[in-house]
């Protein structure tokens, strides 16, 4: 019996995720693409990244995030078929 | 108008260009430069990295909110990336308008919120170290003053 191509696929999506400041320098990494299997939570691509690097780090409340050049909070919703990068860094020192 | 650049900026050069015939009033100012951080100024630098892409689209933001806010003829922003030394200046915020209430408020405004929200990173450098500038809680806290 045929099965349908739609049926039991998993759709992965490749994520770009971007490091900045002293955070890329902790990572040893500016930039990376993560696969993910639909849409995740802030704090869920944080948690994937943390192990997958052994970066605890990223866990720390002072990183900071933005999909899309907005700042994004650990509930923010990633849905990867729309997003084209999040990043992760610490608070911003301008001006 | 939005300036993430290496190269310095003129003052006078923005002054005149923020200047609408006939309708400017007033014009509110700001620069932000490097002052002395370390025992040798001659030797310290300070790198300032940014997010392109970002660091524009939160300062058109933060220029967008100004002009909700209050009736302004023109706004020009100008930050400084890459290498600095000190007495360099890092940031020009420059705001024309009929009246100087406008012009000075939205000035204070958008720096308030440009040190809290635009996406830059300074890094202190001498010939000892080199350290990330920690970012300081009286700048996430000076926004409250903003909330309506």
């Amino acid at each position: 019996m045929a099965v349908k191509a739609d049926l039991g696929v998993l759709i992965v999506a490749n994520l770009k995720v971007v490091f900045f400041a002293s955070l890329r320098e902790t990572m040893k990494c500016d930039e990376l693409e993560l696969p993910v299997e639909g849409t995740l939570t802030v704090r869920q691509l944080k948690e994937k990244l943390a192990e997958q690097l052994q970066q605890p780090l990223l866990l720390e409340e002072k990183v900071k995030a933005a999909i899309d050049f907005d700042f994004a909070r650990d509930e923010d919703l990633i849905e990867p078929d729309k997003v084209r990068e999040v990043a992760f860094f610490p608070p911003v020192t301008g001006g | 108008m939005i300036s993430v650049q290496e190269q310095d900026f003129n003052v006078q050069e923005l002054y005149e260009s923020l200047c609408v015939a006939h309708k400017t009033g007033a014009v509110a100012m700001f620069v932000g430069r490097v002052r002395d951080f370390s025992d040798d100024p001659a030797q310290s630098s300070f790198v300032l990295e940014h997010y392109p892409g970002m660091t524009e689209h939160n300062l058109n933001k933060i220029v967008a909110e100004a002009n909700q806010r209050w009736t302004l003829l023109d706004v020009k922003v100008v930050h400084r990336v890459g290498k600095l030394s000190v007495d360099d200046q890092i940031v020009f915020v420059g705001v024309s308008s009929a009246h100087r209430a406008e012009a000075f408020a939205a000035c204070d405004f958008i720096m308030d919120y440009l040190k809290s929200r635009a996406a830059f990173w300074k890094k202190e450098i001498t010939p000892e170290r080199e350290e990330w500038v920690e970012a300081k809680e009286s700048d996430e806290a000076s926004l409250e003053r903003w909330n309506d």
